[in-house]
Parts: C-alpha cells; structure tokens; sequence
C-alpha cells in the first residue's frame, strides 16, 4: 500500500469516525432511488418491482393486513409520489422525505437498502418525541 | 532495551493495556452492535465499518472525554485547593501558582531546564501552563468528537423507532447527550476525590500516590 493510499485511508477513516462512516453520499443518493423506485412502481401498479424495495418485515406486515401475496397488496398502500427533498443516513438507517410532505424510512439489510416504513407523517407534537404515523410499517 | 522497559514501564503498561482494551471493545462492540442489528432485521457490518461508525466512536469519545476532564479539572484544582492530610495535596500555605524561583524560571531557570522556562512572557505562560492546556484540548477535541458521533448513533436509533433525527444543536440540548456526558462525570469526580480523601488514612507502600505507611494522618503533601 503506498503512503499516499495509506494516508488517504487514514484521514477516511478519522473522518468517518466524525461523520459516520465514508461514502454516505452513496448511501444517499440510494435511499432516494429506492423510495422513489417503490413510488413510481405503485402508482404504475407494478407490484412486484415495489415489493422488491420493501424489508421481509414490512413485506410480512402488508400481506398479514391485507391478506394477499405483497405484489396484489402493495397497490393499496397509500403513499403519494413525490420528488425527494431530503435524505438523512445514521449508519444502516435513513428516512427520505418527499417534498409532498410525507416521509420514508429504511433500514440496510442483507439485500442492500430496504423500506422498513412508507406513506409517513408526522404526529401532532414535536416530530422528534413522536413516531411518524405510517400507511405502512414493519 | 531492558533498561528502556525498566526506566519507562509505567508509560508502556498503560499503552499497551490502553491498546488491549480498546481492541477488546472494538471485537465485544462489534458483536453487540450485530446481534442489534439482526434483532431489527438490520445486515451486519464488518469490523472495519463498526470501528469507523459514530456507534463506536460515540463510546469511545464519551469515555475519553470524561477522563481528561477528570485530569484538567486535577491538575488545575490542586494549583488552588488544599486537602489536610493528603498526600495528593500540596501543604498548607502553598496554594497558587508558586514563586518564579520554586518554579525554576526566568533567571532561576538552570542550564537543564527547558527552553521556555528561561525566556519570559507569553512563550514562558504557555510552558507554565502547558500540561493543563494540552489535558484541557483534548478533553474538549473528545466531547465535541462526543457529539458528533453521538447524534449520528441517536439518530439511527430515532429513525429505527420512527421518528425524527435531531440536528447537532438540538442534540446537544438533549437527554441523551447529557445523560452519556454526566454518567461519566460523576464516576471520574467520585473516583478523584475519594482517592484524595482516602488516601489521608489509608496507604499503599511504595507508592507515589500515598503517603509513606508510617506517616501521621495529618501530615499533607508528603509522598512515599
């Protein structure tokens, strides 16, 4: 390994231990495909792409509620399609917020990042000391 | 190298002990972390993602933190504040910063001291003060590392219950915050100041943080 790489991993990981890890923009930009990817999939009413960005566990929930395989059941989820407005990663999780007001949560799993929760809004209160009251949570 | 062991023992024992524990936390919190992790149907990390996450930062900095205030707060009370019969203490009459001849500067600076302790102003005031501004830095460098990391290992745990992450300003007002930071307050200011109460009616003989055994209760500031 050459000086330069080892300072460069160096100086990564002192930031990293900061900031929370290196390559968070990544992980960023990734939370706000796959929020968008299951948005754009349910309003298309193509079940089986949303049910791909769900976790097992919210896909568990779906099927338990309304009692249908995920891709029939996943078109009644009621979370509105909007662009992304901001994304926030804390390790192996993040929540995506949508300009229309809703948010959603992720969680990293086996599989890479998954939706744990969609369709989420914030409770009357400071949103901080509340859970967000979700259409859809494992 | 035996003489370098024997004449520096003391600095080579904590640091390796220091590197042993710490590399015991980063394997025991690595685990700790995962069997988490599984239980909210998280991925595990690596050992290399863990030790570089706020999670381990966020322990470790809180720790540090805590010790160098401990010592800051020490090295600076014990200038001022006496306690009769400790060892620890310096004698009545003493407190303050000393004389420039106790304290071997200016011109009773002597051919072996160093440097800044010969020449005056403000190079001499930094010297004089060196080992408290240095304690006193890194205890602040830690607690902010503290916050930081610490928001971030919060936040994950708020977006986990599904609610919502707090910016660094409200973290530092918060509970969490302040529960990590004075959970180790008081553990180092008990240990501190019973060592230096304690150490008026109990001894360990040889040792420099106690009085020798045979010394009376009420004599202060002797060493054994």
């Amino acid at each position: 390994m050459s000086p330069r790489r080892l300072s460069a991993l160096l100086a990564c990981a002192l930031i990293a231990l900061a900031l929370g890890g290196c390559g968070r923009g990544a992980d960023e930009r990734t939370v706000g495909s796959v929020t968008e990817r299951f948005l754009q999939a349910v309003e298309a009413k193509d079940g089986a792409v949303a049910c791909a960005q769900l976790t097992s566990a919210a896909v568990q929930q779906l099927e338990s509620e309304e009692s249908k395989p995920c891709p029939q059941a996943v078109t009644s989820v009621q979370a509105s399609p909007g662009p992304v407005r901001r994304t926030a990663v804390y390790i192996t999780s993040a929540k995506v917020d949508l300009t229309n007001g809703e948010s959603a949560f992720l969680n990293r799993t086996s599989a890479g990042w998954k939706l744990s929760a969609v369709g989420c809004k914030p409770q009357a209160g400071k949103p901080a000391d509340q859970p967000y009251d979700c259409d859809l949570e494992a | 190298m035996r003489r370098f062991l024997y004449e520096n023992g003391l600095g080579l024992f904590f640091g390796a002990i220091f590197l042993a524990t710490v590399i015991g936390q980063a394997f025991v919190g690595h685990a700790d972390f995962n069997h988490l992790q599984a239980a909210d149907q998280n991925a595990p990390v690596s050992l290399g993602r863990y030790v570089t996450s706020s999670d381990f930062a966020a322990d470790v900095l809180e720790n540090w933190q805590s010790e160098y205030l401990q010592f800051s707060l020490y090295i600076f009370g014990t200038v001022w504040l006496l306690q009769r019969g400790s060892p620890e203490s310096k004698k009545p009459g003493e407190a303050g910063p000393g004389s420039d001849e106790d304290q071997q500067l200016g011109p009773h600076a002597h051919e072996r001291s160093p440097a800044w302790a010969g020449v005056g102003g403000f190079r001499q005031w930094t010297y004089s003060n060196s080992l408290i501004i240095v304690m006193t830095s890194i205890w602040i460098a830690s607690w902010t590392g503290q916050a930081i990391a610490g928001r971030v290992a919060y936040n994950a745990e708020q977006i986990d219950n599904r609610e919502a992450p707090l910016n660094l300003l409200s973290y530092v007002g918060s509970s969490d915050f302040w529960d990590r930071t004075l959970q180790n307050w008081q553990s180092e200011f008990l240990a501190v100041g019973s060592m230096a109460v304690l150490a008026i009616y109990l001894r360990q003989r040889g040792s420099p943080e106690s009085k020798p055994v045979g010394a009376a209760h009420d004599v202060t500031g002797e060493e054994g």
